[in-house]
């Protein structure tokens, strides 16, 4: 994985070296300072610290040719972390050929491609594999190598995907914070071809008025591991199993109201087996021992009602409620939403520094625990943001993240466009 | 078609001095003033936004507007890209403007990669931080009004006709506005909105029109002030360009993704 990395930073350089010679090339910056506090001592003794520096830089090198219908884009990004080694790395967050022909687009290299349309959960989001140490929301991407065709008709868009290469999830290191403070074992697949797998993907999707609706499907390797166990090493190992994804966008906008679905259908996860000690995989000296495949579907639904311009400011005030189910109920994978419900509000003050704030409460009515999620931006002046995170993790004793009951944080992060 | 003809129809009746009610007058003005606009093909446009505080601070935004007029009864598509500032470069916005029903909008924000739809219930809302609301700066269809001829007056040494109009949309944030229309070339040379309160909210002051093609008038200037709250905004336009050769394929969901 970091060799791909290596690979495609030098392809880039090399790419635009070249080219800087004969076409306007544009590049942008950003560097973001991000200052983390913790409320309470870690649970594990390795991470010791209530506090965390980290850098990162991200670059956007873009040039366009044959009368813009052809461009190429490159996306390095870099982080330091004063924590966490893991933490601390480098991804091609995008490398990308595109071509705008009459009847078709294609885009060859590295890139990133987002799906789906609900607030707190992104289920039907698959093509890109998460960059698990950005943050715990999920929504950080690593650069996913692919060939994308894109058909635009009358009749609504087809984007067409071949992924010749699957990305490992990361995870925090042990000497961090939000970590589960053990390594990881060496990940296992079961497609023969491991993470060169050629996985497919496709989706449809096309609108009628204010009623948008998108369709999807995936063959190949899952991008949310399996974590098992390695009798082995001792380690959580993560288990890459070959899945069948059938997925399903709804969003219906009327007056303030923005009615959002999103619903999968995923086959071939293996289930966690008594016979296993309780876990999906079990890797001992005779072999990989799997649980058996199952079905599962699991969905997110709700809204966004806005009201515009409350009490006569330019404020707009929105509430959020989606609910999120998963079939597997108790069997459901680490980080899974199985019966939890979304109660968010989102405020835009509509002024000349796009201040935003998002304050929500995930509540898991089965456990009956919550967590509490709070997310603002402001521009200070051009070319310097800044943003405010913080998270309160209340879990239940039975629930997954009970393991983070001590893990309350600000983040505090100053993004420093060039 | 239809349309237009009737539009000829009318305003040859305003100039012919046939018995009028101010509703007929007022739609017949709106009409001509329409069709001075029509055929321009597509156009860009850059422009500066720059929003004023109550004290007279200033911040800005540049950007690029694509234009492309809709043929028959299809309403103008229009495709706008953030450069400032720097944190919202790339941010783009595609509008498909109905004559009858609600615009169709798309925000594409570069750097969750996702293209979000915008509720046409938000139109009463500030566009991006500044005095124009999301209604005042898409394309002003004339069948999304009604109107009323109100009297004759001189604004700026020119004479002009005053019409109101009123939204037919329930969501629009104004009771009415009243616009300063030259009698000579049709340009709105400044609207009054009044809030849903019926009290005047704010006023548009278009200036420093230029003439393009030999035939269309464009203000390079166009400064909203908001009367309640002492803010305005000032759009300053650069380098209009006209039959570009833009075509239907650069005003898609797709392109919006690609927009530079």
């Amino acid at each position: 994985m970091k060799h791909i990395m290596k690979q495609g930073l030098l392809a880039g350089v090399a790419v635009f070296s070249a080219m800087s010679a004969s076409a306007e090339v544009s590049i942008d910056g950003q560097i973001d300072y991000e200052a983390t506090g913790f409320f309470n001592d870690s649970l594990h003794p390795a991470s010791d610290q209530n506090f965390n520096n980290s850098l990162s830089f991200e670059a956007e090198v873009y040039t366009e040719w044959a009368d813009g219908t052809q461009s190429l884009t490159f996306k390095p990004f870099y982080r330091v972390d004063e924590m966490d080694d893991e933490r601390t790395h480098g991804d091609v967050r995008e490398l990308m050929w595109h071509m705008v022909a009459d009847e078709y687009e294609l885009k060859v290299g590295i890139g990133k491609v987002y799906w789906g349309v609900t607030e707190s959960n992104h289920l039907v989001d698959i093509v890109n594999q998460t960059d698990g140490v950005e943050n715990i929301d999920g929504e950080d991407k690593l650069g996913q190598p692919m060939v994308q065709l894109l058909l635009e008709r009358d009749w609504g868009n087809l984007d067409v995907f071949v992924l010749p290469y699957h990305r490992e999830r990361t995870f925090a290191g042990t000497d961090a914070r939000l970590s589960i403070g053990s390594e990881f074992s060496d990940a296992i697949y079961e497609s023969d071809n491991e993470e060169a797998n050629v996985d497919v993907a496709a989706r449809f999707y096309s609108y009628i008025d204010d009623f948008e609706y998108a369709v999807s499907v995936f063959h190949g390797n899952s991008r949310e591991p399996v974590l098992g166990g390695d009798a082995i090493s001792g380690k959580p190992l993560p288990y890459y199993p070959l899945i069948s994804q059938f997925g399903v966008e709804l969003q219906y906008l009327i007056e303030g109201w923005a009615w959002k679905f999103e619903g999968i259908h995923r086959e071939g996860t293996p289930e966690a087996d008594i016979n296993l000690f309780g876990n999906a995989v079990l890797n001992t000296s005779l072999g990989v021992s799997l649980g058996e495949d199952q079905s599962y579907f699991a969905t997110t639904a709700g809204f966004e009602y806005t009201q515009v311009g409350i009490w006569e400011t330019r404020i707009d005030l929105g509430w959020v409620v989606e609910h999120m189910y998963d079939s597997r109920q108790e069997k459901a994978s680490f980080g899974a939403f199985e019966h939890d419900v979304l109660l968010a509000t989102r405020w835009a003050a509509n002024d000349d520094a796009d201040s935003t704030l998002l304050v929500g409460a995930v509540v898991d009515y089965e456990y009956e625990d919550y967590s509490l999620s709070l997310e603002g931006t402001t521009r200070l002046m051009d070319g310097l943001s800044l943003e405010v995170e913080a998270r309160v993790f209340a879990p239940d004793e039975d629930a997954p993240l009970y393991g983070f009951r001590d893990e309350d944080f600000i983040k505090l992060t100053l993004s420093y466009y060039l | 078609m239809k349309k237009v003809l009737l539009g000829v129809l009318l305003a040859a009746t305003a100039l012919t001095g046939f018995a009028q009610t101010p509703e007929e007058k007022g739609l017949a003005i709106a009409i001509e003033g329409d069709k001075r606009g029509e055929g321009f093909g597509d156009s860009q446009v850059k422009l500066k936004m720059v929003l004023i505080d109550s004290k007279g601070r200033e911040s800005s935004r540049d950007m690029r507007v694509k234009s492309m007029e809709g043929k028959g009864e299809k309403g103008d598509k229009s495709l706008m890209i953030f450069d400032t500032p720097k944190d919202q470069k790339g941010v783009a916005m595609l509008t498909f403007t109905h004559k009858t029903k609600s615009d169709d909008q798309w925000l594409y924000l570069p750097a969750l990669k996702r293209v979000k739809k915008i509720s046409s219930r938000n139109k009463s809302g500030p566009f991006v931080g500044s005095e124009f609301a999301f209604e005042d700066i898409s394309s002003q269809e004339v069948e999304k009004y009604t109107y009323k001829y109100l009297r004759d007056e001189v604004v700026d040494g020119m004479d002009c006709f005053v019409v109101e109009s009123d939204p037919v949309d329930k969501y629009s944030g104004y009771t009415r506005r009243v616009a300063f229309i030259d009698k000579q070339e049709y340009r709105a040379l400044k609207i009054d909105f009044y809030d849903r309160k019926n009290s005047l909210l704010k006023t548009l002051s278009n200036k420093e029109f230029k003439q393009y093609l030999g035939k269309y008038w464009y203000p390079n200037l166009s400064e909203m002030t908001n009367h309640q709250t002492g803010k305005a905004t000032r759009l300053a336009y650069e380098n209009y360009e006209f039959r570009v050769g833009l075509k239907e394929k650069q005003f898609t969901k797709n392109s919006l993704k690609r927009a530079k």
